[in-house]
């Protein structure tokens, strides 16, 4: 299972080793990860082989986000909501994979509907890191990205609002891809905020999210923002030919001078990234330091906070425990589903709805939800005048390695929190946008993004993959450090 | 525009059915108080009140309605599968009217 997809896919053709083979060992594992990590909410240990046919993905083990919906199997969203929930249907881009042949092993875990950066909100406990399990996996993608990482299977799907693929992969030393919005169907994805959710895919390098992204796409009747992507062929157009193409990077994230006392951790990732930039120099391309508005930057985290509690708020409405859910106590309705709701959110899900009501209320949508929604647009056209002039824009993945679990109540370094939540602007504008692993401190993996303009996916995932090639980080498997 | 005070998030907690411990209700408080600070110094953005909000992605998506038109719809057993008390083809609930309120 520390194959490419390609690899396994030769193999499988070969008469190496058959399907039957890979979802044996990939079973194995995923006990083996679950013991150690807390990755899954359900093993399938029913699953079976399918035939191996020219698809590449047939044959091939894969695991499933636990806020899918997937016909007859526990889909919970991980929360106590839905803890006994079992869909009648597939997502459409489950669909789309178990049509190519491939074969479910396992959900994952995620903090609870997505609502969370940290892989500890989920009602089935806290995923830990397959790298150092004294730390977070980050979120909400979580158990998708441990089980990658840890060598389950080739890939698995995830889910992004805010960061929730590019941060878990960049925290677990793997490449996590949201394609342009729209790409993916969300039909059967539980709803977080729907003017920010992208379906996307984890993997260990940028071939296997090209292939995967590449079946999951698609127009949808049942998902009235897909667009037709038929003359986009991400695996065909990964030719590492980048020579000529313009990439920049944000001052206001790099230079180490915009950081009140930068922790050393900080300090060595943002000196690992430049030498990155070099490396794009030695492909070809040209790379550019660029400044934006410091103050527009600093509002991004409550933008994105307004906007998303907002949307949450509204879309959930309907886990009542009435007509589906696990049915809560009271002598009438409303106190059953106030018994429901009270007792099935975790309290972050609680404050986030409070906060979504609140900025939902006439009297302050102007002051709170129409002006997150300004900025919204002002930081998206920030970044489309970018890409009018470069082909993407290339940054460091949050502050550093993976956080400690307990490092909840720990202060960030001043100003860095706008490095930990860029990512988000990729939701705002819809762009498609890749993490890759570009190096380790401490042993621990760190990583890059590399965000283009909407519809320029083939481009973004080209550039990703030349950067990818020419460093040692490629198809991964996390090696766990040692404390003593 | 009602300050956002203890009270005002538990009663909005309460039209959200969803109740709220005390340290629950501070951590709402405190969180908010950030948003507030940062939302109050978007306001003074230069014509920030010009910028058309930004609902959605794609500010080229094209939307197209579908033609009216009967298609299968799920089964009374689908749609009552997850439902916990269901009595024949139908969810039980207590009773509304003339209920205990």
């Amino acid at each position: 299972m520390d194959k490419t997809i390609k690899e396994l896919h030769e193999m499988l053709q070969n008469g190496e080793m058959t399907s039957k083979d890979l979802i044996q060992e990939s079973l194995k594992k995923s006990y083996e990860v679950q013991e150690k990590y807390n990755a899954f909410v359900t093993i399938l240990d029913d699953a079976k082989e399918t035939p191996v046919t020219n698809n590449l993905l047939s044959g091939i083990p894969f695991g499933i986000k636990d806020n899918y919906s997937t016909k007859d199997i526990l889909s919970t969203g991980s929360s106590n909501t839905l803890k006994n929930y079992v869909p009648f249907f597939n997502a459409t881009a489950v669909e789309k994979l178990l049509s190519a042949g491939a074969v479910p092993i396992n959900k994952t875990v995620l903090d609870e509907f997505g609502m969370g950066g940290t892989g500890t909100t989920g009602h089935t406990g806290i995923v830990k890191n397959p790298w150092d399990s004294t730390r977070i996996t980050a979120g909400s993608s979580a158990g998708s990205a441990c089980a990658v990482a840890a060598g389950v299977y080739p890939y698995a799907l995830g889910s992004d609002t805010g960061d929730s693929i590019r941060k878990p992969a960049a925290y677990c030393g793997i490449v996590g891809y949201k394609p342009t919005y729209g790409m993916i169907s969300r039909y059967g994805l539980f709803p977080f905020a729907s003017s920010l959710d992208h379906c996307g895919v984890l993997a260990r390098n940028v071939q296997d999210v090209a292939i995967v992204v590449d079946t999951m796409k698609g127009l949808d009747d049942k998902d009235m923002t897909t667009w037709d992507s038929s003359t986009i062929h991400l695996y065909e157009n990964l030719d590492g030919k980048v020579g000529g193409k313009k990439l920049c990077y944000i001052k206001e994230l790099c230079d180490i001078e915009n950081y009140e006392n930068p922790t050393e951790e900080l300090k060595r990732h943002l000196e690992n990234f430049k030498e990155k930039l070099a490396i794009c120099e030695k492909l070809g391309m040209e790379v550019v330091e660029v400044s934006i508005d410091k103050k527009l930057l600093s509002a991004l985290p409550s933008v994105y906070v307004a906007i998303s509690c907002a949307e949450a708020t509204s879309n959930l409405s309907n886990l009542t425990g009435i007509l589906f859910g696990s049915r809560g106590e009271g002598r009438n309705i409303m106190e059953m589903m106030m018994d429901h709701r009270t007792k099935g959110f975790s309290p972050l899900i609680k404050r986030r709805f409070v906060i979504g009501s609140y900025i939902l209320q006439k009297e302050n949508q102007e002051r709170y939800l129409k002006n997150a929604q300004r900025v919204r647009r002002l930081l998206v056209d920030t970044w489309k005048n970018l890409f009018k002039t470069f082909d993407a824009v290339i940054l460091p993945v949050g502050s550093g390695p993976a956080k400690h679990l307990d490092s909840g109540n720990d202060i960030l370094t001043k100003n860095a929190e706008i490095l930990e939540e860029h990512l988000q602007i990729g939701n705002f504008g819809g762009f498609p946008s890749i993490t890759i692993p570009d190096g380790f401190i401490n042993n621990l993996p760190v990583a890059l993004n590399i965000t283009g303009n909407c519809y320029d996916d083939e481009n973004v995932l080209n550039i990703a993959y030349a950067i990818e090639s020419a460093m040692p980080y490629k198809n991964q498997i996390a090696k766990e450090v040692s404390h003593e | 525009m009602p300050k956002f005070t203890s009270e005002l998030v538990n009663d909005l907690a309460k039209k959200l059915l969803i109740g709220l411990t005390p340290e629950e209700n501070k951590i709402v408080l405190d969180e908010f108080l950030i948003i507030d600070e940062n939302l109050q110094k978007v306001e003074k953005f230069e014509n920030i009140k010009s910028v058309e909000p930004m609902t959605h992605c794609l500010d080229d998506f094209i939307y197209t309605l579908r033609e009216d038109e009967i298609k299968p719809s799920i089964s009374i057993e689908n749609a009552l599968r997850n439902c916990e008390k269901v009595e024949g083809r139908e969810v039980e609930v207590p009773k509304v009217v003339g209920g205990e309120n």
